[in-house]
């Protein structure tokens, strides 16, 4: 046996290469290893429903992002026109046969047909529908795995009274039935602000608001029982040892090991506030200004409608149901392709 | 050597680290062992015997070293908790109960013991994972124990460990790059530019091909993660590393190679180890001086013939009666191995005087009631215990009546005052107590 202090596991190959390289080179690419996030990304990429998924979920995205262009492309809007031009009210207030299904044949005017007893186009709903959708289901989410993963963090690895006190707001929080809570906080908003201009804005805000509040505690306590775990890791040790500072070891050494649960929760996350959005809509106490797909839902939901004219139902239904599937099953591909123990 | 891989790198031989492989192209002296250290500069000149005696051998003792690091009287007590609403303090764990002992520069001290025997919490309170209860530990006129967590941190540079498990210690999430210059950051020593010429130049130190720092930890072996590890603890140019068994978690193969690295290390950068470890075998090639640890005690300290040849704790001797015997074996004699009965004793609640004493076969009466000092016996040899004496030379009656000022059942005698007064001193004295003569006597 060798006693070089270069084992004979170090003398492979690439030694030919000059001494002083330049870290973007080529070469040094070359040699560059994978990260086991880099190679997660790769078992993901290789997994079919994934990637179905990802394209679907895709799909919504630029269906939210670029709801103006796209309704500007086909030539719709949200202005609520003059109902008597596109319904009919003499026949329970259901689109004239020119405006498209269910009385007439397909138009482009209107694509996915205008919405009974007002005549507003559906398309154009449909697509802001998915942003408002997106949009508060995003901002809940970040601001949830946030809070989730700093009080986690805190708690986890300060441990002590710290714990002690952060796990008693964690308990307290998951106790509050959330719905009750929803239902109690719509009424004092809409008292509060009803006359404010911006009430819109306000009731997302809101919103936001609320669906963070109880949603930061499952990520919490996720993250908390990672970092008690990491804690005891010698890494962290090491890093005492050199003298790093707290606020460094949490943010450089444990969270990036972090990264697996925190992309798992949030994944499981968003499609939970989509929905969830979509429920308090269709309850009244999310968003009440029609622009929702739980709104338009609410609309839907008229045996008359539902019977004369399905497809104005299924469409919002379709739209829910669509992301918030793909968005689940996407979280479980990331969870396999995080976690190379499990195989399917 | 037109195969060598590395021939065409033109490191010079000269350069820190650059090991046989890289010298290029070297003459027939140099190949005819693989055994010496990489960092002999100019081997190429000698001949084969003193490039033999280069080599890795057993690390001698150096004793006129001053010391880098004196541990005084350490303690650490881990509260006992009960469980229920209001957790009270029930008990102590005494981890560490009062040792003392030099680290001398240049030199390394082995740490032996049994599991549980407060080995690892030693390294963890020098290092100042923990703070320590009670005592001291003086490093370049600073008292580490003393210090809060601020005042540690310039000392930290000095002060680095090796860890255990090469698979837990480094991060997985960051390139080996990242883990080795994250000291150089944290105590901004070099500008950020040059943080990967000095991680290259470590990786180097250590036997690892410069041009991997930007892979994961997840794609070396064991031994290259330990080497990685050593790296980091390197960057900072530490005095004192404490390696907190750093070959255990390794194949056996790669043990050597790491140590043989260690030893290297220590030549080149004039590093003190305290190397703390339960392979004998290794402690002996590579620690000059042994300290044996049992229950949270020192219970024999001294240099290494001392301690492998003329053992006079009995849980010494009863440690090094267990080492397997590779000539025993073949001949196939029986070896005089000592069997320790019973377990160790709870650290909550350990035995009175002695520890030692509740799985002794010489304990007796003095050894309950009065705790035997660590009492220096030879030039480089401290042991605790009443009866210590070579192994099967054992006295009849306690050597540390006279000291101690106490009669042969360990009680008090009226008028009689202690005379000993080297009881707790980190280093040695020029005078000791001579067992056979029972007086203290000196070169």
């Amino acid at each position: 046996m060798s006693a070089d202090t270069a084992g004979p596991e170090t003398l492979g190959s690439l030694s030919d290469e000059p001494q002083q390289q330049d870290p973007n080179s080529q070469q040094a690419k070359e040699i560059a290893g994978k990260s086991p996030m880099r190679i997660a990304l790769g078992r993901l990429a290789k997994d079919k429903i994934a990637v179905v998924c990802a394209l679907v979920v895709l799909f919504f995205i630029i269906c939210a992002v670029f709801a103006g262009p796209i309704c500007a492309l086909f030539g719709v809007d949200l202005v609520t026109p003059l109902a008597s031009e596109r319904v009919d009210g003499l026949n329970k207030g259901l689109p004239k046969p020119e405006m498209g299904p269910p009385n007439g044949p397909f138009t482009w005017d209107h694509p996915m047909g205008v919405a009974p007893r007002t005549g507003e186009d559906n398309l154009a709903y449909w697509l802001y529908g998915c942003r408002v959708s997106l949009l508060i289901a995003t901002t809940a989410t970040i601001f949830a795995s946030i809070v989730g993963v700093v009080i986690g963090l805190l708690a986890g690895f300060l441990g002590g009274t710290v714990d002690k006190v952060l796990s008693f707001f964690i308990d307290m929080f998951l106790t509050i039935p959330f719905l009750l809570a929803a239902l109690t906080m719509a009424p004092i908003i809409n008292d509060r602000f009803n006359t404010a201009d911006n009430y819109s804005t306000i009731q997302k805000v809101a919103l936001v608001i609320v669906l963070s509040i109880f949603g930061w505690m499952g990520t919490a306590r996720l993250i908390r029982g990672e970092v008690i775990t990491l804690r005891e890791r010698e890494f962290v040790q090491a890093a005492r040892v050199m003298g790093m500072p707290t606020s460094r070891i949490l943010f450089k050494e444990l969270l990036p090991n972090l990264a697996a649960p925190i992309i798992i929760s949030v994944s499981l996350m968003l499609p939970t506030f989509v929905a969830l959005e979509a429920g308090l809509a269709f309850l009244g106490i999310g968003v009440t200004d029609g622009i929702s797909w739980g709104q338009t839902i609410l609309k839907a939901t008229n045996l008359t409608f539902f019977r004369e004219y399905p497809q104005y139902l299924w469409q919002p239904l379709l739209g829910i149901v669509a992301l918030v599937l793909s968005l689940n099953l996407l979280g479980d591909a990331v969870r396999d392709a995080l976690d190379p123990k499990t195989r399917r | 050597m037109t195969q060598d891989p590395n021939a065409q790198a033109q490191i010079e031989p000269t350069e820190l680290g650059a090991n046989a492989a890289e010298t290029g192209d070297r003459q027939l002296t140099d190949e005819t062992s693989d055994a010496y250290g990489s960092h002999e500069v100019g081997v190429g000149n000698l001949d084969f015997a003193t490039v033999a005696e280069m080599g890795h051998t057993a690390t001698q003792l150096d004793p006129l070293a001053p010391a880098v690091l004196s541990v005084d009287n350490l303690k650490m007590y881990f509260p006992v908790k009960s469980s229920g609403v209001v957790r009270r303090t029930i008990g102590h764990v005494q981890a560490v109960d009062g040792i003392s002992f030099e680290v001398p520069k240049g030199g390394s001290l082995g740490l032996v013991g049994e599991s549980g025997c407060g080995k690892s919490t030693t390294g963890r309170l020098i290092t100042r994972l923990y703070k320590p209860t009670g005592g001291s530990m003086m490093f370049e006129g600073q008292d580490l124990a003393q210090l809060n967590n601020k005042q540690m941190k310039p000392l930290r540079r000095d002060v680095q460990m090796i860890f255990q498990d090469p698979y837990t210690s480094l991060n997985p999430r960051h390139t080996v790059g990242a883990i080795v210059g994250a000291p150089l950051e944290v105590h901004k020593i070099v500008p950020k530019n040059q943080v990967l010429k000095r991680v290259q130049e470590l990786l180097e130190v250590v036997g690892l091909n410069p041009e991997h720092y930007n892979r994961y930890p997840n794609e070396f072996s064991g031994g290259q993660r330990q080497r990685i590890g050593i790296a980091r603890a390197l960057t900072l140019n530490p005095k004192v590393l404490v390696a907190d068994e750093p070959v255990s978690a390794l194949d056996v193969s790669i043990q050597a190679q790491v140590v043989n690295l260690l030893q290297d290390i220590q030549t080149e950068f004039d590093v003190s180890f305290l190397f703390i470890a339960h392979d004998l075998a290794i402690v002996r090639h590579f620690c000059p001086e042994i300290a044996v640890m049992y229950l949270g005690k020192i219970v024999e300290i001294g240099d290494r013939e001392t301690i492998y040849g003329r053992p006079h704790h009995p849980y010494t001797q009863a440690l090094l009666s267990a080492v397997p015997d590779v000539k025993q074996a073949a001949i196939g004699g029986r070896r005089e191995r000592i069997r320790l009965e019973g377990d160790v004793p709870s650290p909550i609640n350990p035995p009175s005087g002695c520890r030692f004493r509740t799985r002794c076969q010489f304990a007796q009466e003095i050894c309950a009631k009065v705790e035997p000092p660590l009492l220096q016996i030879g030039q480089r040899h401290k042991v605790a215990c009443h009866f210590a004496g070579e192994l099967g030379a054992h006295p009849a009656t306690p050597v540390t009546t006279a000291l101690l000022g106490v009669d042969d059942q360990g009680s008090p005698v009226s008028g009689a005052a202690p005379t000993n007064t080297q009881l707790t001193i980190p280093g040695y004295e020029e005078t000791w107590y001579d067992l056979k003569t029972r007086q203290t006597t000196g070169v």
